[in-house]
C-alpha cells in the first residue's frame, strides 16, 4: 500500500514535468493553421445532401462553387467563381430562360486517390462542365436525400428525369445495378442541361428565376468528380463518399475524424493559383462603406491572392462553456459569445476593459434572419374565416408584443426589432421602414381588440376572457420561460393565451392537421433575396394541403399576384416599389408577430486578421489570415501552468502518508 | 364546476378528515401518548411542516374577483388563492436582487422598492411568491404520489407475503423486473406516454416508487404469519381477512409511516431531477431551478433563484426526515415497549 502511494508520487512528479493545456501537436504552432470548431458531428458532407451550418463549414471549403459572394459588399453581391463570369438570363421563346456559364480552364480537384482510374499515379483532374451537370443530375436522383430539389426544379425536365429514374430503377434491376452516372446518361440526363463544349453549361429553365444565380452560390450546383462518388460508394468498408469530400476548393481535407477533427490543406491544384485574377481568387479591392475604418481593407492584403492560411482544423466541441474556455486561452481563433458569459464580455455593448486587455475584437453583423410568431390562418378564431373580427385580433395582439424588451431579457440585447418578414440587410428593405402595429400601443389594442368583438377581452360567446392557445414544442424550462414572456404581455390586453407544451413530435402532427392558433418560428436566408423570406407567406407554400413551410396558412390572392411579379425582377425601384405594396399586405392582416432579427456577435483574437461576419453559413477562411508568432507568445502567455496546487496536494499527500511509513518501518524491527 | 370549487371543496374535505382522523386518535390512548411524545420530541420540525402545509392549503384555496395588480387585464377573471393575492404588486421590470431598490441590470427604479425579500426573476415576477406557490405543488406531488404508491404496495406485498405460492412469485417478478430498470428511464418513458401535467408526473413517479415500501411489506409479513399469536388467532378459526387486517396491518404500520416519510422527500427530489430534463412539473421547486440554472454562470451571479427555491426544498424536506425519524422510534411497538 505505502509503495503505491510513492508510485502515484512519482507519477504525478512525471505529469507535472510536461504540463501544458495545449491540445494541439507542438509542430503546429509555427504553420499557418485557423482553428475554428462545429458543434455535431457531421451526418453527411456530400454536397448534395449537407444542409447545416457545421457541414458547410468543411463542404464551403471543399467544393467550389460557379459564382460566390463578395467577400465584404453588402447587400450581397454575386461574383464568379469557378465561372468565368457572372451569366446573365436569355429569354427564350417558349417563355423559359436560358443561362450560360463558362468554366475557366485548369481548374483541379483536390489530390485524391480515386483519380486513379484516369491512369496510375494520377491524383487529380481538371474540372468540367460535365461534372456540374452530373451533380445537378445527383440533385435529381431520388435515392439521395436533396432537401433542395424545389429551386432546381425549374430547370427543363428536372422532375420528369426524376420520376423516369425511379420508374426505370424499380422496373429493371439489371440497370438499378449500374453505377449512377451511366444510369443518368442512359436515360439521356436532364434535357434543361447542355454541355456544348468542355468548359460550357447551358441551363435551361421553364420560366424566369433569377435566384437560382444565388443557387449556384451554394455547394449543391458544385462540380463532383464522378470517380470519388463510385471509388467511395462502390465497396462496403471504405469510406462512404458523405464522408471523404473530393472537390475543387481551395482547401481538401487531409484528416477527417467524424467525432474529434477535420483537417483542412490548401489544395494545390485550385483554380486561384492558374487564374490569380479571377474576382474570387484574390481578396477584394473595395468593399462596404465603413470596412476601412474597420481594417477590413489593409493595403498588405488588398488585392493579394487567397489563401493566406495554409491550413485550417475545425474541432468537435459541442459544449459551450470549454468551447469558450478555450477560446479564451487562445486556442480557438473565433468565438461566438456564449449567453452565461455574456456579461463578463460584454457591456453596454461594448467589449469589458478585461476582454480589451486580452486583445479580444467585437464583431456584429445582423444575419438574414427573422423570429416570429405566427397565427394559424386557417383557424377559426384568429384566421382567415374571422374576417374582419379576426384581422383586428391579430393586429391587437401584435400591438401589444413589446419584442424590444424580449430582445433586452431574453437575448442580451442582439437583435434588430423586427417590421416586417424581412431583415434589413436585404436589398429591397424600405430604408427605415416602421410598421404601425409592431410599436408597443396597449390602449390602441384594446380599442382594437373591442372593435373585433372581444371588449376588454371578453369572448361574448362564453362570456369569459378569450382562449387561444400557443403550440410550442419547447423542451427547457428555460425556453417555456420565454413563451410566458409573451403570455403575459397579451394578458395586458385581457387575453387568456394558454401554453400548450408538446414534443417536437406532436407539434410537427398538429401542424399537419392543422390543430394549432399561435405558433414561434425562426428563418434563416438560404440567399440574400428577399423572395426566400416573402415566399414564406405564398398560397403555394401553405402547410395545408401543401406541406409547404407557410405554417401560418396564410394565402391571400393580391399577395400572391405581386409576389410572382416581384420573384423574377431584378433588384431595382420597381421591384421596391412591389415589395413595399406586399409589406403593406403583411402588415395589416398581420399573419405574423415580428419579433426580431438576430444580430450575431463574435470575438476574434488579435493575431487573425481580414475577419467580416458573414450571415450566412458560408466558410469565407480563404480570406481570413493568422500571424502565427503572435499567437504562439500570447498562447504561452495566457496558458502559464499553475503548479503550486499540485505541489501542495503532493505536501499534503506527504503528510498523510508519513505516520504510516513510520509505523510500518517501527513495526518490521 | 370550475377548478377552483374542486380544489377549494378538496380543501374543505382535507380539513374535516384531518379533524375527524385528530379526534379518533386523540381518542385513543396509545396514539395520544405517541403523538405526545412526538410533539416534545420535534417541536420545531412539526411547526415547520405544519407552517408549509397551511401555505399550501392557503393557495389551494381560490376565488374570483378582488383587487388586481397592474396592468393585468386577465387576473379579474382568473382564480386567485390567498397566497396570490398577498403578492398585488405588478411584476418589474427584469430580476432584482433581494430588497434592491433597483433592477438589477440597467437600473430602473422598481414598483415596489425593497418589497422583495428574495428578489425578482428574469420577467420580473417576485421569487418568494414563487417559492410560495411552490410549496403546494411540492405538497401535492409527495401527498399523491404516496396515496397511489403506498395502497399499492401494502396491498400487493402483504398479500404476497401471507399467502405465498404463486401470487407471491408474480408479485416479486414484477418488483424484480421494475427494480432492475434504471427508474429515470422508467419515468421518462412513462412521461412520453402519459403526456405532460401535475397528474402524470405523479403517476408515473407511482408506479416508479411502491416497489421498495412493497418489498419490506412483504418480508415483514413474511416474519409476522409466522408468530405465535398469528398461529394462535388461525388456530381460533379468525379469518385471514380479520387476522390481516387486525393483527399483520397495526405491526406494518410503523414501517408504512417511515416509509411514507422517505418517499415523501425522495419524490420531491426525483421531480427536481426530471424538471431538470424538462418534463417536471409547472410552477415547482424543481422547475424554479431549473430554469436558473445558467443565472449561476452570469456575472455578476444571479443566486436569489435557485437559493430560494434550494432552500425551500431543503427546509421541507429535512423538517420531514426529522418528524419521520423520531415517529419510526416512538411507533416501533418493540421500542415502544421498552419506553413504557
Amino acid at each position: 500500500m505505502n509503495r503505491g502511494n510513492l508510485a502515484c508520487c512519482a507519477c504525478a512528479l512525471l505529469l507535472l514535468a510536461g504540463c501544458s493545456n495545449n491540445p494541439y501537436p507542438d509542430a503546429d504552432s509555427a504553420t499557418r493553421t485557423y482553428y475554428t470548431t462545429f458543434v455535431e458531428a457531421h451526418r453527411t458532407l456530400d454536397p448534395a445532401e449537407a444542409y447545416n451550418v457545421s457541414a458547410h463549414k468543411v463542404t464551403g471549403l471543399v467544393y467550389d462553387t460557379l459564382l460566390e459572394y463578395h467577400y465584404l459588399k453588402r447587400p450581397y453581391t454575386l461574383i464568379p467563381g469557378l465561372a468565368t463570369e457572372v451569366p446573365v438570363a436569355e429569354p427564350l421563346a417558349d417563355g423559359g430562360v436560358r443561362y450560360r456559364f463558362r468554366l475557366r480552364e485548369g481548374a483541379g480537384y483536390g489530390d485524391d486517390p480515386c483519380f486513379e482510374r484516369g491512369g496510375k499515379g494520377r491524383r487529380s483532374r481538371e474540372v468540367v462542365a460535365e461534372d456540374i451537370a452530373y451533380q445537378l443530375q445527383r440533385l435529381a436522383d431520388p435515392a439521395l436525400q436533396v432537401q433542395v430539389r424545389e429551386p432546381f426544379s425549374r430547370i427543363v425536365g428536372f422532375r420528369d428525369f426524376m420520376t423516369a429514374l425511379e420508374a426505370r430503377r424499380r422496373a429493371d434491376p439489371a440497370f438499378a445495378a449500374l453505377p449512377a452516372r451511366l444510369q443518368y446518361q442512359q436515360l439521356g440526363g436532364i434535357p434543361g442541361l447542355r454541355v456544348p463544349g468542355r468548359y460550357e453549361l447551358e441551363v435551361r429553365l421553364s420560366e424566369p428565376y433569377p435566384q437560382l444565380l444565388y443557387w449556384f452560390a451554394m455547394e449543391f450546383s458544385t462540380p463532383v468528380p464522378w470517380e470519388a462518388v463510385e471509388y467511395y460508394d462502390a465497396r462496403p468498408g471504405r469510406a462512404r463518399f458523405a464522408d471523404h469530400p473530393v472537390g475543387a476548393g481551395a482547401f481538401q481535407v487531409v484528416e477527417y475524424q467524424k467525432q474529434s477533427r477535420v483537417v483542412l490543406e490548401r489544395n494545390p491544384n485550385w483554380y486561384g493559383y492558374r487564374h490569380p485574377d479571377a474576382p474570387a481568387a484574390r481578396y477584394p479591392s473595395e468593399g462596404a462603406p465603413g470596412d476601412a475604418a474597420l481594417g477590413l481593407l489593409d493595403p498588405a492584403y488588398r488585392g493579394r491572392p487567397v489563401p493566406f492560411v495554409d491550413r485550417i482544423e475545425i474541432r468537435l466541441d459541442k459544449e459551450d462553456i470549454p468551447r469558450f474556455g478555450k477560446f479564451l486561452q487562445g486556442y480557438y481563433d473565433v468565438s461566438k459569445i456564449i449567453k452565461e458569459s455574456f456579461d463578463q464580455v460584454v457591456q453596454s455593448d461594448r467589449l469589458t476593459p478585461e476582454m480589451e486587455a486580452l486583445g479580444v475584437r467585437l464583431q456584429k453583423a445582423v444575419s438574414p434572419s427573422v423570429f416570429y410568431l405566427g397565427f394559424n390562418m386557417a383557424d377559426k378564431a384568429v384566421g382567415a374565416a374571422a374576417g374582419a373580427r379576426g384581422r383586428k385580433l391579430r393586429q391587437a395582439m401584435s400591438l401589444a408584443v413589446d419584442s424590444a424588451r424580449f430582445i433586452e431579457l431574453f437575448l442580451n440585447g442582439r437583435g434588430v426589432e423586427a417590421q416586417a418578414p424581412l431583415p434589413p440587410v436585404l436589398a429591397g428593405y424600405p430604408e427605415g421602414y416602421r410598421n404601425p402595429y409592431r410599436q408597443v400601443d396597449l390602449e390602441r389594442a384594446r380599442r382594437l381588440l373591442g372593435e373585433a368583438g372581444y371588449p376588454e377581452g371578453i369572448d361574448p360567446q362564453t362570456g369569459k376572457p378569450l382562449r387561444l392557445s400557443f403550440d410550442t414544442y419547447a423542451t427547457s424550462s428555460q425556453v417555456l420561460l420565454q413563451r410566458e414572456f409573451f403570455v403575459n404581455e397579451w394578458r395586458k390586453i385581457g387575453i387568456d393565451v394558454e401554453i400548450a407544451n408538446t414534443t417536437y413530435n406532436e407539434f410537427q402532427a398538429k401542424l399537419e392537421r392543422g390543430a394549432y392558433q399561435l405558433y414561434f418560428y425562426g428563418w434563416s436566408a438560404d440567399y440574400p433575396d428577399p423572395e426566400n423570406f416573402l415566399f414564406l407567406l405564398t398560397c403555394d407554400m401553405r402547410r395545408i394541403p401543401h406541406n409547404g413551410p407557410n405554417s401560418a396558412n396564410f394565402c391571400d390572392a393580391r399577395y400572391d399576384r405581386l409576389f410572382a411579379q416581384m420573384e423574377v425582377m431584378p433588384n431595382g425601384p420597381e421591384r421596391n416599389a412591389i415589395i413595399e405594396e406586399m409589406l403593406a399586405i403583411l402588415r395589416e392582416e398581420r399573419p405574423w408577430i415580428e419579433l426580431f432579427h438576430r444580430i450575431d456577435y463574435s470575438l476574434a483574437h488579435e493575431w487573425i486578421s481580414n475577419l467580416k461576419p458573414f450571415g450566412m453559413s458560408h466558410p469565407m477562411y480563404k480570406y481570413y489570415d493568422v500571424d502565427p508568432k503572435r499567437r504562439a507568445e500570447l498562447r504561452a502567455a495566457r496558458n502559464r501552468p499553475v503548479v503550486w496546487p499540485a505541489w501542495a496536494l503532493l505536501g499534503v499527500a506527504v503528510l498523510g502518508v508519513a505516520p504510516g511509513v513510520r509505523t510500518f518501518f517501527r513495526n518490521r524491527q | 364546476m370550475e377548478a377552483h370549487h374542486v380544489s377549494n371543496l378538496l380543501v374543505a374535505l382535507l380539513l374535516l378528515g384531518a379533524a375527524a382522523t385528530g379526534r379518533a386518535l386523540w381518542r385513543n390512548r396509545l396514539w395520544r401518548e405517541a403523538l405526545t411524545e412526538l410533539w416534545r420530541r420535534r417541536r420545531l420540525s412539526l411547526l415547520t411542516i405544519a407552517l408549509f402545509i397551511s401555505v399550501g392549503l392557503l393557495d389551494s384555496v381560490a376565488w374570483i374577483g378582488g383587487e388586481v395588480a397592474g396592468e393585468d387585464l386577465l387576473a379579474s377573471h382568473e382564480a386567485r388563492s390567498v397566497i396570490d393575492r398577498l403578492f398585488l404588486k405588478p411584476a418589474e421590470g427584469s430580476y432584482s436582487a433581494p430588497f434592491a431598490t433597483h433592477t438589477f441590470y440597467n437600473k430602473q427604479p422598481l414598483v415596489a422598492p425593497a418589497g422583495h425579500p428574495f428578489g425578482t426573476d428574469i420577467l420580473g415576477r417576485d421569487v418568494f411568491h414563487r417559492t410560495l406557490k411552490g410549496v403546494r405543488v411540492a405538497l401535492l406531488i409527495g401527498g399523491f404520489t404516496s396515496l397511489i404508491a403506498i395502497p399499492l404496495a401494502l396491498l400487493l406485498g402483504i398479500r404476497a407475503g401471507y399467502f405465498g405460492g404463486r401470487f407471491d412469485d408474480m408479485v416479486f417478478f414484477v418488483m424484480s423486473t421494475l427494480a432492475s430498470i434504471p427508474s429515470l428511464l422508467l419515468l421518462i418513458a412513462l412521461i412520453l406516454v402519459l403526456g405532460r401535467g401535475t397528474w402524470q408526473v405523479c403517476v408515473a413517479l407511482g408506479i416508479t416508487s411502491w416497489v421498495g415500501l412493497c418489498r419490506v411489506t412483504r418480508g415483514e409479513t413474511l416474519k409476522l404469519r409466522e408468530l405465535d399469536y398469528i398461529q394462535a388467532a388461525k388456530a381460533l378459526g379468525v379469518s385471514n381477512g380479520r387476522i390481516l387486517l387486525r393483527h399483520i396491518l397495526p405491526n406494518l404500520m410503523h414501517l408504512v409511516i417511515v416509509t411514507f416519510v422517505l418517499l415523501f422527500s425522495q419524490l420531491v427530489l426525483s421531480e427536481a431531477t426530471l424538471a431538470y430534463l424538462g418534463i417536471g412539473v409547472d410552477g415547482s421547486w424543481g422547475q424554479m431551478i431549473d430554469q436558473a440554472r445558467t443565472e449561476l454562470s452570469r456575472e455578476p451571479v444571479i443566486y436569489w433563484n435557485i437559493a430560494a427555491a434550494g432552500a425551500a426544498m431543503f427546509t421541507l424536506l429535512l423538517a420531514v426526515n426529522y418528524v419521520g425519524d423520531a415517529l419510526r422510534d416512538i411507533l416501533d411497538p418493540r421500542t415502544l415497549r421498552e419506553d413504557a
